[in-house]
């Protein structure tokens, strides 16, 4: 599968593990010279809270938000730099979930047998999640906006379609106007992923996680509050995606120091020209 | 549902862009000039000429009428360097991004003749005659009446926030010509002299203390037949298309940017928040951007992507004071507008003026409205 073809399908079908451990367990231990073996991997994203120690082939230390450990044939991560892979038996999983249900399991390793492969920078994998948080985040904001239009067509009150009401005719041109926003974020950086775009995109991409998904629940009222509702498990999940691989806070830094660095004069040119100028 | 189809620029577009840099580098060095912000720049018609010998007015105009038939995106990344350079766009402006295109579409072979050559050597300017003082966003409202008499028409009314009625040498009038049960119908536009006998132009106050724009008072202004912009009574489907595609332009999102670069310039973001703040705004010009050229991508491709131009026009129109409050934000003391910083003089030129991007050229509200039409299921 090509990271264009992944990224779609997690832009089309949502949180999909084969997909996400394409691009990113596979790609860590293919990158690490550790492919070949068969079965699910899945990746530590590297927390803030994580510690492990490698030490003769073996590691210990507890990492967070893994997701699906407690499913994967497989665990990679990052540890003092390396890139290693820790089977399944081999580690213990506390099941842990995000905002959405979806399983961000506690991985703890005690002394754990690895292949090690070779080292890998952390910022690799980082703006690698990123990617892929953009592209889900641009789907479940698609959806959330057919989901919206749809509602406010079809829902009656006083005596006609809420759609036609002013008040609610705004929302939807905010969600039209974050979805679009998220939209050429997620295709520009499937066009090119440089840091740039990621950092950029994953600030478009949060932004509207919040601002549409506030709209989208105003437009929906209390029928958008269930458990079962499409629109809440879409809305849970992009919250829960906002704070994964980098918040509005580590990416706007980030860009704003690469931005500043490039000085004045090269301000214009980095939006116009994006990675091709600056360097995140 | 919407038609957004993000796109990198062409080798050849690419190209193009360096051009204008290196024009402006070249022409317009920074220092040598005082840069404006975004359309309401100044005013140099030697600048202007400058920009017709390299073809980049009237670039989306046939080549037998002067102009470089290079389509819409080529005029959107000369438009945007410009602007972003604060260069002195205004003596072109109305006449290079509205009467021109207006006066193709619509106007007689002999209005092509006599104006759009003119347009694109840039030796001529607009104005825009819409509104009035009883018809802001409801435009239908014009009262401004043309009566017919022998060879013409006679006119009579007034014309409030016409921009540039002292300096320029035409204006596009959009009158009442008769009356008629649906009030949309009725209208006609008119190419009017702005020297001739009968017009009284007072300047308004604005509140940067400039008087840029104007009440205009038509007292029996004599209008020949030549001069009706395509047919009579048709004036208020011209009008509409004329504001439609125009709508989603660099200009609509570059009005501070500007205000951004000085302060870099003057400050540096040296500080954490001054940082997150350069990188929210930078993002928010990438995502914008984007969405605005893919809609001079759909204009180039022939279609009419009017719900998309007015969501752009919403949405960068609010970004440009979102840039403003965030770098103003800053700024430990109200700024001097007399200041010797330039950064300090354009960001009071920008805080008195960002109250007109989200009403100038269709309120915000008007805009939402238009949009949501196209947001259904």
């Amino acid at each position: 599968m090509t990271v264009a073809d992944a990224l779609a399908v997690l832009r089309e079908r949502g949180p999909d593990r084969a997909a996400e451990n394409a691009l990113l367990g596979e790609w860590l231990l293919a990158r690490a010279g550790l492919s070949g073996e068969a079965g699910e991997v899945t990746v530590a994203p590297g927390s803030a809270r994580d510690s492990v120690v490698l030490a003769d082939g073996r590691v210990s230390g507890t990492v967070h938000r893994v997701p699906w450990a407690r499913d994967a044939a497989r665990v990679a991560l990052l540890a003092d730099g390396r890139a290693v892979v820790v089977d399944r038996a081999d580690l213990t999983v506390q099941a842990h979930v995000n905002l959405a249900g979806d399983a961000r399991d506690t991985v703890v390793l005690d002394g754990a047998g690895a292949r090690t492969g070779a080292a890998v920078d952390p910022e690799e994998l980082f703006m690698r999640g990123a990617l892929t948080r953009i592209a889900l985040m641009a789907g479940a904001l698609d959806r959330l906006y057919e989901i919206a239009v749809r509602h406010a067509s079809d829902r009656r009150q006083f005596g006609r379609p809420i759609g036609s009401f002013q008040a609610v005719q705004q929302h939807l041109v905010n969600i039209a106007q974050q979805v679009a926003l998220a939209g050429v974020a997620a295709e520009a950086t499937v066009r090119r992923a440089g840091g740039f775009e990621i950092a950029a995109g994953k600030l478009l991409a949060n932004r509207a996680a919040l601002s549409a998904g506030r709209s989208a629940h105003q437009v929906l009222g209390a029928l958008g509050t269930t458990r079962e509702h499409p629109l809440g498990q879409l809305t849970c999940r992009l919250w829960a995606w906002r704070s994964e691989y980098g918040d509005e806070h580590h990416w706007s830094t980030r860009l704003g120091v690469a931005v500043a660095r490039a000085g004045a004069d090269n301000v214009y040119p980095a939006i116009t020209g994006g990675s091709t100028v600056v360097s995140v | 549902m919407l038609r957004f189809a993000p796109s990198e620029l062409t080798d050849a577009e690419l190209a193009l862009q360096d051009q204008v840099r290196e024009f402006l580098a070249a022409e317009l060095p920074r220092g040598s000039f005082a840069p404006g912000l975004g359309m309401a720049a100044g005013r140099d018609e030697d600048f202007s000429h400058a920009l017709a010998a390299r073809g980049w007015l009237g670039m989306a105009l046939p080549r037998r009428y002067g102009g470089a038939q290079r389509g819409v995106v080529d005029r959107f990344i000369v438009v945007e360097e410009l602007l972003r350079w604060g260069a002195p766009v205004r003596y072109h402006w109305v006449a290079d991004r509205q009467t021109g295109p207006l006066i193709l579409r619509y106007g007689s072979a002999a209005q092509r003749e006599r104006f759009l050559p003119a347009i694109c050597r840039g030796e001529v300017s607009f104005s825009i005659g819409m509104s009035e003082p009883g018809a802001g966003s409801d435009l239908a409202a014009v009262e401004t009446r043309a009566t017919r008499v022998a060879g013409g028409w006679r006119v009579s009314g007034t014309k409030l926030w016409t921009g540039g009625a002292h300096e320029n040498d035409w204006f596009v009038v959009l009158c009442r010509t008769s009356d008629e049960d649906d009030r949309h119908e009725g209208l006609t536009q008119l190419i009017v002299d702005l020297r001739a006998a009968g017009i009284a132009v007072r300047p308004i106050a604005y509140l940067d203390g400039s008087e840029f724009f104007n009440e205009v008072v038509l007292d029996d202004v004599f209008v020949p037949d030549e001069l009706v912009v395509g047919d009579v009574g048709a004036g208020w489907a011209q009008n509409t298309s004329e504001l439609a595609l125009e709508r989603a332009g660099p200009e609509r999102w570059l009005s501070t940017y500007l205000v951004l670069e000085q302060y870099l310039r003057e400050h540096g973001a040296v500080d954490e928040r001054a940082q997150a703040m350069l990188g929210e705004v930078v993002a928010g010009w990438w995502g914008i951007r984007a969405l605005s050229l893919s809609v001079a991508r759909l204009l180039d491709a022939g279609q009419a992507p009017v719900a998309e131009s007015a969501l752009v026009k919403e949405l960068g129109t609010r970004f440009e004071q979102d840039v403003l409050d965030a770098v103003w934000r800053l700024v430990p003391e109200d700024p001097d507008p007399a200041a010797g910083s330039l950064f300090e003089r354009l960001l009071a030129t920008a805080i008195l003026g960002a109250p007109s991007f989200t009403i100038r050229g269709g309120t915000n509200e008007i805009l939402r409205s238009l949009a949501a039409r196209a947001l259904r299921p």
